[in-house]
Order: C-alpha cells, then sequence, then structure tokens
C-alpha cells in the first residue's frame, strides 16, 4: 500500500511574548492508504495539534510533510483550502455544523467550494453521502432539529461527500452517549471497510481499539507506535 | 444600598474597559451634543416665544401677491384702514412704519432703521421706557412736535448716555426732533429697533394708488385660532379685490407670528429638516450604543448564567445593566450639554454676526433652562432606549445551556436577525440623512456659485438716502447723482460709477403690471414683474449683455415718453411672439403711464438665487426719468477683485458726507460680500447639514463595522469550518459581502426613497436640490462603506490558522 501521509522531524512551537510552548516535537509518522489510525494520549498532550497539521488547518514550525506524495508544508494557503476541500474529510467533535443551513446544505458545503462540479452532481454526492449514514430522509432539517447522534452522523457525510483521500477526526464521539456512540463508531468501521483511510484522535478505548494502529503521543512526542492489537493485548495482560 | 452597590459594580465595569466605555460615550456624546445643540438653537431663535404678556398672541399680517408672501411693510394704507374698522378677530390692530432715517449731529451722521408706531405698539410688547416716556397717538396729530424715543445704543454711543438727555434736540432726517424718552437695552421691538417716531401714515386726502405701505399687527383675541383669523382677512381682501380690482388684483393678506414672519415661510420646513436630522443621528448613536451594549451582554452571557442559576431575579439582572447604560448616557449627556453650549457660543460669536440683519431680540442661542431639561430629559430616555432592549435580550436566553457551554461560537438566529436589522437601520437612516444634507449642501453650493447676470467680483456697492425736506425735486435729486458720480470717478481706484434702485442678489420691489392690448377681465389677474431703477450706463457698467434694442441713454428724460429695459425672462413669460421692443406695459397698482420696452438683456438674480427668483421677469427703468431718494451707488473699482481695494468704504463714507450731510453712505462693502450676507442664513444651515452628514456617516460607519465585526468575530467558529472544508478567502469574502450586499441593499431600498421624498420636500422650499450625482453618488459612497466594514473583520478572522478559528469562543 502507498504511503499517503509521510511527517518528518515535525515541530510546532507556540510562541508568546515570553513563553515557548513546545506543543509537538520530532514527529515522525507514516500513514498508509486505507489505514485506520488511532492517536491518543492525555489531554494537551498535541493530539489535536497533530491533526490539527495533519489536515492542513495548521502550520508546523519545522519539518517536512508530504500527502500523497506532495511536498505541502511550503504551498500557499489557496492550495491548502484545494487539498483540504478534495483530498481531506473532518469530523469533529462538536459536530460543527453550521445552524443556518439545512442537512443537505451543510452536506453540501464542502462540495460548493468546488469548481468541478456541478449541481446535479453535488446533489447526487449529497444524496449518497446521506444515504451510506442513514440520513436521506432528514435532508432538509436544520441541525437544531437533529439529535446529537444524528447530528455527527451528518457531519460525516459531510466529511465523505467529496471522496477525500482521508478521513480526520477529532473525538467523535466525545459528545455522544454510547449508543450513539457505538453508531458512528460502526459507520467509521464501514468506511475503513469499504477502503476509506482514516485519523482519528480519541480517548475512548473501545473507540480506538477499532483502529488497526494507535499511536500514543506524550508531552509532543509519540512514545508509541504499534498495532491496535498488540496495544490492547499488552493493556489486558498488565 | 443594592443599587448603589450596583451602580458600583457597573461604574467598576465601565473604568475597566476603558476602550469600551470611551468608544460608547464618544457615539452617544455625538448624537446628544447635535440634539441638545439643534434644540437649543431652534428654541432660542426660530420658535422662540415673544417675551410679553400677550406674546403668543401677537401677529404679524402680511400681503399675499400674486401668490408671494411679503412681510414688513406689505399692507396698503388704505387696506389697512378698510381691515382696521371690519376685523373681529383681534383686540389690537395697528400699524407702524419702517424708514432709514439720517441723524447728524454737528461732526457726525448716523443710519438707523426707524420704526414709526402708535401707542399700541408699546403697549403690546410691555414696553417701560428707562428714562422719560413712550410715543403717543398725540405725537402723531397734524403740527404736533415731533418727538422720538432713542434706543439704549443710541443713548450710550451719542450722549455718552446722559441721565439728561431728555429735551435735547436730534436733527432726523434734517428736522429736528425732540427726545422724550430713553429705552433699555432689552427692547428692540419689533426686531432690532434703535429709534421710534409717532406714526403719521394715513389715507385721508391720498389718492389709493399713492397709499403708503404699511407694517401691520395686531393681538388675537383669546380663543381665537390663526385659522379663524385668516379665514376672516381672507375675506375682507377678496372684499377689497372685488372693489378695487386692478390695484388689489391677485392680492390677499394672512397673520402669522413674529417669528414666522421674521424667517419667512420657509422657516418650518427647515425646522422639520433639522430636526429629522438630528432625530435620525440621535437614533443612529442609541441604535450603535444598544448594540455596542448587547455584545457586552452576549460576552458576559455566562456571568449573567451563573448570577441566574444563583438565584438573582431577572428584574435585578436587567436593573443591573441598565446601570451601565445609564451611566454612559449620564457622562456623555453632561458632556453633550458642554459640547453644545461651546458650539452655541461660538454660533452666536461668528455666525449670528454674519447675518445681513441683526437677529431679533427674542433670540438666545444658548443653553437655557429649558435646553437643560430637554437634555435630561433626552439622556434618561436614551439611556431607556439603549439599556433595556439589550438588558432585556440578554437575560432571556437559556443560562442552563450557557453553563454547560453547549453552543459555543454561534450566533443565534434572534441575535443573527438583529444584527441584520440593524445593519439595515443604519443604512436606511444614514442613507436618508446623507441624501437630504447633500441635497441641502448642493443646493447652497450651487447658489452660491450662481451668475448673477452681472459683474460681481470688482464691483463694490453703498446705499445713500436722501432727506426727504431738501430733495423733493426730481433735478435735485439727478443733481446730487451726477455730483457723486463725478467726484467719486475722480478716484483713481474708481473705474466707473452708477446707480440702481437694487442690487443683484438682494430683494426689488414685485408689482402687478397689465400688458398693452391684453383684455384682463373684469375680474382681472394681473402678471407681475420686479422692477428696478438704473442709471443709464449701469448696463455696461455691470457688464450685462444687450440681446436687441438700445440701453438708456440722453433721449430718456424726465419729460420724454417712459422707457423701459426688459429681461429674457419678461419677454418670454409676456410676449409668446417673441418681440418685445416697441411693445407697452403699465403697472396696475398705482399710474397709468405707460412704458415702452427699448431693449432687452439678459436676466440678473434678485433676491436668494432660489428657482422662483432666478425665473422672475424684470423690467428695468430708468432712474433718470424717475430719480428716487433711496439709491444703491455701483462702484466699479480699477482692481479685478473689489476686496484687494483698501480704504474704499472710509473714502465712499467721507465723499458722501461732504456732498451731503444728512445722507452718509451707509452698507459699504462689496457686492460680493453683500451677497454672501444675503445667503448667510442658508449657508449657515448648509454648514449644519455638513455636520450632520459627517456625525451619520462617522456613526453609521462605526455603528455598522461594529455590528459586522461582532456577527464575524461570532462566526469565527463558521469561518473556522468552512476554512477546515476547503473555503479559501476568496470563498468566505464572497459569503460575507453577499450577506452585507442583502442587507445594504434592502437599507437603500428603504432609505433611497426616504430621502428622495425629503429632498424634494425641501426643493419646493428651494432649501435644497436633488441631481443624479447625488442620488447615485450617496448609495455608491453608503455601498462602499458597508464593504469596508466587512472587508476588515473579515480579513482579521482570516489572519487566523483555521484550528485557532476552530477553537474560537
Amino acid at each position: 500500500m502507498k504511503t499517503l501521509i509521510k511527517l518528518t522531524n515535525i515541530k510546532k512551537v507556540f510562541s508568546t511574548d515570553e513563553v515557548e510552548t513546545h506543543a509537538l516535537s520530532d514527529i515522525n509518522l507514516e500513514v498508509k492508504q486505507g489505514e485506520y489510525l488511532s492517536i491518543a494520549g492525555p489531554s494537551g498532550c498535541g493530539k489535536s495539534t497533530l491533526l490539527s497539521l495533519l489536515g492542513l488547518l495548521d502550520t508546523s514550525s519545522s519539518g517536512s510533510y508530504t500527502l500523497d506524495g506532495h511536498d505541502v508544508v511550503d504551498i500557499n494557503a489557496k492550495q491548502r483550502a484545494v487539498i483540504r476541500n478534495k483530498e481531506i474529510g473532518f469530523i469533529f467533535q462538536s459536530f460543527n455544523l453550521i445552524s443556518e443551513l439545512t442537512v443537505a446544505e451543510n452536506v453540501a458545503l464542502p462540495l460548493t467550494y468546488r469548481k468541478d462540479l456541478n449541481k446535479t452532481e453535488r446533489t447526487d454526492l449529497v444524496t449518497a453521502a446521506l444515504e451510506k449514514v442513514d440520513m436521506g430522509h432528514r435532508t432538509k432539517h436544520y441541525p437544531s432539529q437533529l439529535s446529537g447522534g444524528q447530528q455527527q452522523r451528518v457531519a460525516v457525510a459531510r466529511a465523505i461527500a467529496g471522496n477525500p483521500s482521508i478521513i480526520l477526526a477529532d473525538e467523535p464521539t466525545g459528545n455522544l452517549d454510547s449508543k450513539n456512540a457505538e453508531l458512528v463508531m460502526a459507520l467509521l468501521d464501514k468506511l475503513h471497510a469499504e477502503g476509506a483511510t482514516i485519523c482519528m484522535v480519541t480517548h475512548d478505548p473501545r473507540g480506538a481499539k477499532r483502529a488497526d494502529r494507535v499511536i500514543e503521543i506524550f508531552d509532543g512526542r509519540i512514545v508509541s507506535d504499534s498495532p491496535t492489537s498488540e496495544t490492547y493485548i499488552e493493556e489486558a495482560v498488565a | 444600598m443594592n443599587t448603589l452597590s450596583d451602580i458600583n459594580f457597573a461604574l467598576r465595569t465601565l473604568i475597566k474597559n476603558p476602550k469600551f466605555t470611551a468608544l460608547t460615550v464618544f457615539v452617544m456624546t455625538t448624537g446628544l451634543t447635535l440634539c441638545i445643540y439643534m434644540f437649543s438653537f431652534i428654541h432660542g431663535s426660530l420658535v422662540a416665544p415673544l417675551p410679553f404678556e400677550k406674546g403668543d398672541r401677537i401677529r404679524a399680517v402680511d400681503t399675499i401677491k400674486s401668490g408671494m408672501e411679503y412681510q414688513g411693510a406689505s399692507v396698503r394704507v388704505h387696506d389697512f384702514e378698510y381691515l382696521k374698522e371690519r376685523v373681529q378677530s383681534y383686540e389690537v390692530f395697528s400699524a407702524y412704519t419702517v424708514n432709514t432715517v439720517n441723524i447728524s449731529t454737528s461732526d457726525r451722521a448716523l443710519k438707523f432703521r426707524g420704526h414709526y408706531v402708535q401707542e399700541s405698539f408699546f403697549e403690546i410688547s410691555d414696553a417701560k421706557p428707562l428714562l422719560g416716556r413712550l410715543i403717543t397717538n398725540d405725537d402723531g396729530l397734524s403740527g404736533a412736535e415731533p418727538v422720538t424715543v432713542i434706543s439704549h445704543t443710541i443713548w450710550q454711543n451719542m450722549f455718552a448716555g446722559d441721565k439728561n438727555v431728555l429735551g435735547k434736540k436730534l436733527r432726523i432726517n434734517t428736522e429736528p426732533t425732540t427726545i422724550v424718552g430713553v429705552m433699555p437695552d432689552s427692547y428692540q421691538f419689533p426686531s432690532a429697533g434703535r429709534i421710534w417716531l409717532p406714526y403719521t401714515t394715513t389715507a385721508k386726502g391720498i389718492a389709493r394708488k399713492n397709499g403708503r405701505s404699511v407694517a401691520v399687527y395686531g393681538v388675537l383675541k383669546p380663543g381665537i385660532s390663526d385659522e379663524q383669523a385668516n379665514i376672516e382677512l381672507r375675506g375682507l381682501m377678496a372684499e377689497l379685490e372685488e372693489t378695487y380690482p386692478k390695484l388689489n388684483s391677485n392680492t390677499s393678506a394672512h397673520a402669522w407670528t413674529f417669528q414666522a414672519a421674521a424667517m419667512g415661510s420657509g422657516t418650518q420646513i427647515v425646522i422639520l429638516a433639522m430636526e429629522l436630522s438630528v432625530g435620525f443621528i440621535l437614533l443612529l448613536a442609541c441604535i450603535n450604543v444598544g448594540n455596542l451594549l448587547f455584545s457586552r451582554a452576549i460576552e458576559k452571557g455566562k456571568e449573567t448564567a451563573i448570577r441566574t442559576a444563583l438565584g438573582a431575579p431577572r428584574a435585578k439582572l436587567v436593573m443591573q445593566m441598565m446601570w451601565e447604560s445609564t451611566l454612559i448616557c449620564i457622562i456623555s449627556g453632561v458632556l453633550a450639554v458642554l459640547f453644545a453650549g461651546l458650539w452655541l457660543e461660538l454660533t452666536n460669536k461668528g455666525l449670528l454676526s454674519s447675518f445681513p440683519f441683526e437677529p431679533p431680540f427674542w433670540w438666545h442661542v444658548q443653553i437655557t433652562q429649558t435646553s437643560i431639561i430637554a437634555a435630561i430629559v433626552i439622556t434618561l430616555v436614551t439611556a431607556f432606549i439603549t439599556g433595556i432592549l439589550p438588558a432585556l435580550k440578554a437575560t432571556s436566553g437559556d443560562f442552563n445551556a450557557t453553563l454547560r457551554d453547549g453552543t459555543r461560537g454561534a450566533q443565534s438566529k434572534s441575535s443573527g436577525r438583529l444584527s441584520k436589522g440593524i445593519v439595515i437601520a443604519e443604512v436606511v437612516l444614514s442613507c436618508a440623512l446623507l441624501l437630504l444634507s447633500t441635497g441641502m449642501v448642493y443646493s447652497v453650493n450651487q447658489q452660491n456659485n450662481i451668475d448673477y447676470g452681472t459683474s460681481v467680483e470688482n464691483i463694490f456697492t453703498a446705499r445713500v438716502g436722501l432727506p426727504e425736506a431738501e430733495y423733493k425735486s426730481d433735478e435735485k435729486r439727478l443733481q446730487y447723482y451726477q455730483n457723486l458720480k463725478a467726484t467719486l470717478i475722480s478716484e483713481p481706484e474708481i473705474s466707473a460709477v452708477s446707480f440702481t434702485q437694487g442690487l443683484p442678489g438682494n430683494d426689488v420691489p414685485y408689482r402687478t403690471i397689465s400688458l398693452e392690448g391684453v383684455d384682463y377681465g373684469s375680474k382681472p389677474q394681473y402678471p407681475s414683474s420686479s422692477y428696478v431703477g438704473v442709471a443709464n450706463n449701469y448696463f455696461s457698467v455691470m457688464a450685462m449683455n444687450l440681446r436687441e434694442g438700445r440701453t438708456f441713454d440722453s433721449r430718456d428724460k424726465i419729460d420724454s415718453p417712459l422707457t423701459a429695459v426688459v429681461t429674457d425672462n419678461f419677454v418670454n413669460k409676456f410676449f409668446k411672439d417673441g418681440v418685445a421692443l416697441g411693445k407697452r406695459f403699465k403697472f396696475s397698482d398705482s399710474d397709468n403711464a405707460w412704458y415702452t420696452v427699448i431693449g432687452v438683456v439678459n436676466d440678473v438674480i434678485y433676491g436668494q438665487p432660489i428657482p422662483l427668483n432666478i425665473e422672475k421677469p424684470t423690467a428695468f427703468l430708468s432712474l433718470q426719468q424717475a430719480p428716487t431718494r433711496f439709491v444703491a451707488v455701483v462702484i466699479k473699482t480699477t482692481a479685478n477683485d473689489a476686496q484687494d481695494v483698501t480704504g474704499l468704504p472710509e473714502m465712499v463714507a467721507n465723499i458722501t458726507q461732504k456732498i451731503e450731510r444728512d445722507a452718509p453712505a451707509y452698507d459699504v462693502k462689496t457686492l460680493r460680500s453683500s451677497i454672501m450676507a444675503r445667503n448667510a442664513g442658508m449657508n449657515f444651515i448648509s454648514e449644519l447639514f455638513i455636520v450632520f452628514a459627517a456625525a451619520s456617516m462617522v456613526l453609521a460607519f462605526s455603528g455598522i463595522y461594529g455590528v459586522m465585526s461582532n456577527t464575524i468575530i461570532q462566526k469565527t467558529q463558521e469561518i473556522g469550518i468552512k476554512r477546515a472544508l476547503g473555503a479559501d478567502n476568496s470563498d468566505i469574502y464572497k459569503h460575507f459581502i453577499k450577506q452585507g450586499l442583502k442587507q445594504l441593499v434592502i437599507g437603500l431600498c428603504i432609505g433611497v426613497p426616504i430621502g428622495i421624498m425629503l429632498v424634494t420636500m425641501l426643493e419646493k422650499a428651494s432649501l435644497a436640490q436633488g441631481s443624479l450625482m447625488i442620488y447615485v453618488g450617496v448609495p455608491a459612497f453608503i455601498s462602499f462603506v458597508i464593504l469596508l466594514a466587512v472587508y476588515y473583520p473579515v480579513s482579521r478572522a482570516l489572519k487566523m490558522e483555521p484550528c485557532a478559528a476552530l477553537r474560537h469562543e
């Protein structure tokens, strides 16, 4: 399988007038196409910062990052926006649906920024994505009219609508009850099974177990990187 | 105690947020200053009450000829006496006349406006002399000793406040006159009186056509309305028109307050425009401050939720928030009173002195007790309006949700609607106000730069009034003109001298005329024309264009047939075939002498350059054929700009006094300054409206920027989401500009018609002028402002990395 993401010696430093905070140090990471990666670690360890860098929502202080073989460190904001739009799908903990838009409009949002799709194609992609998450019957509802689980399913539909190369999920079940969390995780399993590459930040071991591989971060460094089976067997033994 | 701690808390909050406090105080002070200034100005001048016991019932009675309202001495004495015998609506109905009087002593001569009055004049104005007595009706009887009552100013200036002034003689219009009274400094009725003499004008023994015009006034009986009085007046004037169809053609009368008469019929519309403008500005200020307070209330949502959870009643929370707006408004109110007071002081010093007339004595342009009361009321009302809505809105949300922090970063639908509504309201108000202001400024600018039809820049003017006793004959008057002209022309700075009865830009008489060969029927509706007596060389000195025929020359003598030179407007209005030369007309209300048109010249604007005056026909008559005692001397200087000639006023004053000691020149000034003084009122209003326009733009821009900025801050997370989903900067700009444009279009769709309606309303009173440039330029400017107000906060939000925007709270 080809390497989709390659991070080499990535550092992220947040500076204020007086303090320098090293959020990430010497991050080296490769993610293969079709892989399901879970990023774990305690609060404030740098998980979300890493996900932001992976999703081109932020820039690293040093190091290199290639996405699908292309260097994405020195590209401009417009090019980054194009890559986010076409190659990356985001799922957030707090769903981040836009309250003024309907379910269908929310899912269509990333597609409206693409110049290569006409309205019919957009509608087809939205319908397909919503069917995939079993929300096709709620297209005209507003987010406030949906439960948390339903909102996150819509967010998943939005993330996959444009057929991105990779899905980045930041605590996708963090705001959900166990039943809805299970539904969303099952949805991610299904997407993975269909070939999607997924990078997921999670606190929830039940969620993390579903990934192929788990990396653990502590104080901004990757302290372990192993297949899920090994990680959770060790934990079980311990 | 609770209230005190609430005030203390509000004060602490304001001190802790100096930028917020400064901004809100600035916005509110701007609105309140304009409001208090305007209130004080209008109530201290334009609508100030007459300070007499019966002041609210005193009316001036003036004529309306061919639809034009006249003021001052406008009623023929025969008509006045007819009215006096019949009116039922008045407890006092009387008249006075006004004349320029020459007062000369052994070493100097002075000009004043003299009022020739009856006893009732002083009675209705609660007059009490400082020394001596007032004028009585007996003083006006034939054979009575000539007496006068002088003003405090004359007493001080000419007699150094001599307490033994009573009984002394003053040479008034060459006649020795005994001083019988001195008025206190405060007394200047009817407007800027300086000297009072007995009223002697009568219709007895005078042919109706030669009857003088008098200024009529009355005191309405209690309970009689203006409408009732006017119905009666119109009825009586209609009877006169019926009886004297030639002399009273198209002539009616109406009663109006002295205040309205002093300012003219357009005053009410000007007041309305001013009040509307400051109202709009105050509303803009309230919206802005209200919005700022609301934003603050949202920021403090968590604090409010905690207080609610701890059991604070809503009324208490609302009151606590209200104190903040109350303190802001009180601070602003105090500052506004100070600023408005200073501004009024400057107005008094600078502006009122530039008026061509002395302001009426009842004007007190200053902060008064009424202004303070009004300021307090306005401040409290604005404090309530700006405070109550944000407080109610901020305390009406789901405090539990706020505490759970489940709705981070999102702008609720209702506050989104409110923001949009505020932007629309700001666009509507600023658009209407800017259109109104620019319409007025444009109109005044057009008036200031208009071509009056004559030379203006190199002309000096002076007025002289020859004493009646000495200059009864036409020959003596003509001799005086010749002497004065010969003496002046010998001065090296002067290249030409002429005479006229009326100067361009100044009012001239407007009378009904009848054209030869036109049958006006038994109930004639005669047309009207301005007329001006001029010397033979007037047209060449004033560089006017002769269209056809000739101007006056030596052929136009006292004993030769009367001739006239008319303007283009005259020809276009009265001679449809365009042939004017040789045609004849006469003034229908006085004599039967026919004037033959001998030439046609370009139009000249007399009075303010408003459409009505620009379109007026004018007939120039020969001063050679009818020399008058009162004339304006036109002095053409060798310099291109008369202002560059120094010492000319003194020189003209000396020369005129040498030639005739009882006829000193007065109003010696350049023609340009005479015109500018005539337009001083409009210029003042125009300057005020420039201030309104600037204030409205500052408030609207800051308000719209504030709202957009606030909206965008609240939508920072949404911007982050969109960028995470692939939106680039241009997508984000497009989105917000599109939203701003929606509000802009709605605002303009409402604001432009309101603005055009206001301009049209003022256009009718010749106070504003609309143009395509304004109607396109103002909306374009507002659109530009809106784009800026959207662009800057969005660009600021876009400087954030998307991940920071996503985390933004």
